[in-house]
């Protein structure tokens, strides 16, 4: 007995740990402490579209489709393909553009910071300004290299002009892609962001951490004054939990529904003691009938929650179950103290909120969830078209 | 070191009696279940050090802190807590201990080796870091080195003079050293209004509002017989809030 008993709470404690371990994995994941794949040209901190041109990888990579683009131009000019001329071409071609590049990237590292911290809006159309200009200022620069190099004799404004309409021309489109680029990249990574937040968001609601622990405390209590309790504990706590982190979303049979329902309520009574008292009243409904899994257990979590522990003396919940015309309808009724917790009242609307939520998609209008409160008590009643009787 | 536990679950208090058993060299003085009792046994029992969780029905923790902050000689103070993830960041801050639950036995041992006194700052601080900063349930009143609990739903209303608070009761009046703008900023126009420079009242007890011969406003309470003076200056605020 003495050695069960340790290896349980040994185990109890392992387990505590790895939970712990877990939410504040998930935790730092989201505040984006952990950076995902390629934090080499984002930095997850800022919110802006703009990818960091401080960094090697990036600027390598703008050089090579600068270079790239070089060579499309020199392919597309009304030349010889393919000849010595040509490949003067290339190289005076890509010395422009690489110069034009490095410098918007230059520009662009430096000017990043104040960039990001406009809307998204203003900002790409700053950086578009930024590099068309950029363009304009390196077109003329080139010209005064020309001239002073002795390539071109005399000023020839019209073909100066010609020539920054040109730049100017393939610089717009060539810019515009590259924005649009950003901007997409930048969608992508915020919506795989907010979704991951929203996941352990319904993670949280689900399980709420200060209920697991509470549990594992009292748990670790019990393997040393009631071996036995802590054992069923351990395993309502295993089937529970099993059913909250199952990914799917399942109509079950009624009576599971209603026997995880009465295993939660078994561990809350373990910690509440003598406080909680539940009366179970479950009428006569069809066999085979289904429910959405996990929608009696938050109605009574949130009972319990905001009914029974702000309370010195604790309370009853009372619980009835029975067909009706057609539909299966489940009344909570606990009470609705007037102390803090009717200061923390959002926190009832969202649970419900959130099984009123989940009802809508798998019922539409047909299913209902309405609050009523009379004399001190808050009844939840559910109303839910029979499914699963003709499967 | 005699010690006091408080937790509302009675197998959690087994544990720590448990693991205080295992460690030895403590005595257990007592236990209590809420806040309210937690102060009551303090004073009546003279601890040491008390264990004490934070979320409780009735009076926290927290509160039962603060509250016995106003004693002579208070004991130290070592919060247990399941999961409180703003206010632990508070607590690492505030160099204030604490114990996860699930307690762990040296864990136990070493935060009773180091446990020291608190401060009302300290707490004050801790409080603000909470999900839903909580006002007190209670005021605390000294007499004569003894805190004695006012609910706060038995207060008809607070009247500043030169240095005090006067807290009146339907049948006692007390003084407490607080400001009217601290207590006015804690419990919020809900639960009281101001009504002169010096007075807050409890919207709860407001029998009516009436003008008196001279001209002034005067609010009349239930269960008072003397009338409270409106200022001019809060006589349309006053006047607003009879209508809604």
């Amino acid at each position: 007995m003495q050695l069960d008993r340790r290896h349980i709470t040994s185990v109890i404690k392992r387990l505590t740990a790895q939970v712990d371990v877990l939410l504040t994995r998930i935790e730092e994941r989201v505040t984006g402490k952990l950076v995902a794949h390629d934090n080499a040209v984002y930095d997850l901190e800022d919110s802006g579209f703009l990818p960091n041109f401080c960094n090697g990888w990036t600027i390598f990579n703008v050089a090579v489709i600068a270079e790239m683009l070089a060579i499309v131009i020199a392919l597309v000019s009304p030349q010889m393909p393919i000849s010595q001329t040509m490949l003067g071409n290339v190289f005076l071609i890509s010395l422009f553009i690489q110069w034009i590049a490095l410098s918007n990237a230059a520009a662009l590292c430096l000017t990043r910071k104040q960039l990001n911290r406009l809307s998204n809006l203003r900002a790409i159309a700053m950086s578009y300004c930024l590099m068309l200009c950029i363009t304009w200022v390196v077109g003329e620069a080139a010209l005064w290299v020309l001239w002073l190099a002795h390539v071109t004799s005399s000023p020839n404004p019209e073909w100066n002009a010609y020539f920054h309409l040109q730049n100017l021309s393939v610089a717009a489109i060539v810019d515009a892609l590259a924005l649009r680029y950003f901007f997409a990249r930048h969608q992508l990574k915020q919506r795989t962001k907010s979704e991951a937040q929203a996941k352990i968001q319904a993670l949280r609601t689900r399980i709420r951490p200060h209920f697991l622990f509470n549990t594992m405390n009292i748990i670790a209590s019990l393997t040393r004054s009631s071996p036995a309790q802590a054992e069923t504990a351990i395993e309502n706590m295993a089937d529970l939990f099993r059913t909250m982190l199952s990914d799917e979303e399942n109509l079950v049979p009624v009576k599971n529904e209603v026997a995880i329902a009465q295993k939660y309520l078994d561990i809350e009574s373990l910690r509440l003691d003598n406080r909680l008292n539940v009366d179970w009243e479950i009428g006569k409904f069809p066999r085979k009938a289904v429910m959405p899994v996990l929608t009696l257990q938050p109605l009574l979590e949130s009972a319990i929650q905001h009914g029974i522990e702000p309370l010195t003396e604790g309370g009853r919940i009372r619980v009835r179950l029975w067909e009706e015309d057609g539909k299966i309808i489940i009344n909570v009724t606990a009470p609705a103290p007037r102390t803090k917790a009717r200061i923390q009242q959002h926190d009832t609307d969202t649970a419900l909120d959130n099984v009123r939520q989940r009802l809508e998609s798998y019922y539409g209008k047909l299913a209902k969830l309405e609050t009523n409160e009379e004399q001190g008590q808050l009844t939840v009643s559910l109303s839910l078209p029979i499914r699963g009787e003709n499967p | 070191m005699r010690v006091l536990i408080i937790d509302d679950e009675k197998l959690a208090r087994d544990r720590l009696r448990e693991l205080l058993n295992e460690i030895g060299g403590h005595t257990i003085v007592g236990e209590a279940m809420n806040g309210n009792e937690a102060v009551e046994r303090t004073m009546e029992l003279n601890p040491d050090v008390l264990l004490m969780d934070i979320r409780m029905p009735g009076m926290d923790g927290l509160e039962a802190a603060m509250h016995l902050m106003g004693m002579e000689n208070p004991p130290s103070v070592i919060f247990t807590t399941a999961y409180d993830q703003h206010a632990l960041n508070a607590f690492e801050v505030n160099a204030v201990d604490y114990l996860l639950k699930p307690i762990r036995k040296d864990r136990l041992a070493s935060a009773l080796e180091k446990a020291h006194k608190l401060t009302l700052k300290q707490l004050r601080d801790i409080n603000e870091a909470q999900d839903q900063p909580s006002a007190r349930t209670h005021i605390s009143v000294h007499l004569r080195g003894n805190i004695r609990l006012v609910p706060i739903q038995d207060i008809l209303y607070f009247m500043a003079d030169s240095k005090y608070v006067t807290v009146r009761t339907a049948a006692e009046e007390h003084l407490i050293e607080d400001s009217l703008v601290n207590l006015e900023k804690e419990f919020g126009e809900k639960m009281f209004l101001r009504i002169h420079r010096n007075a807050l009242v409890a919207t709860g007890f407001i029998k009516g509002i009436e003008k008196s011969s001279s001209g002034t406003w005067q609010v009349s309470l239930k269960g008072l017989d003397k009338k409270l003076d409106v200022s001019r200056r809060h006589a349309a605020s006053v006047r607003r809030w009879a209508r809604t």
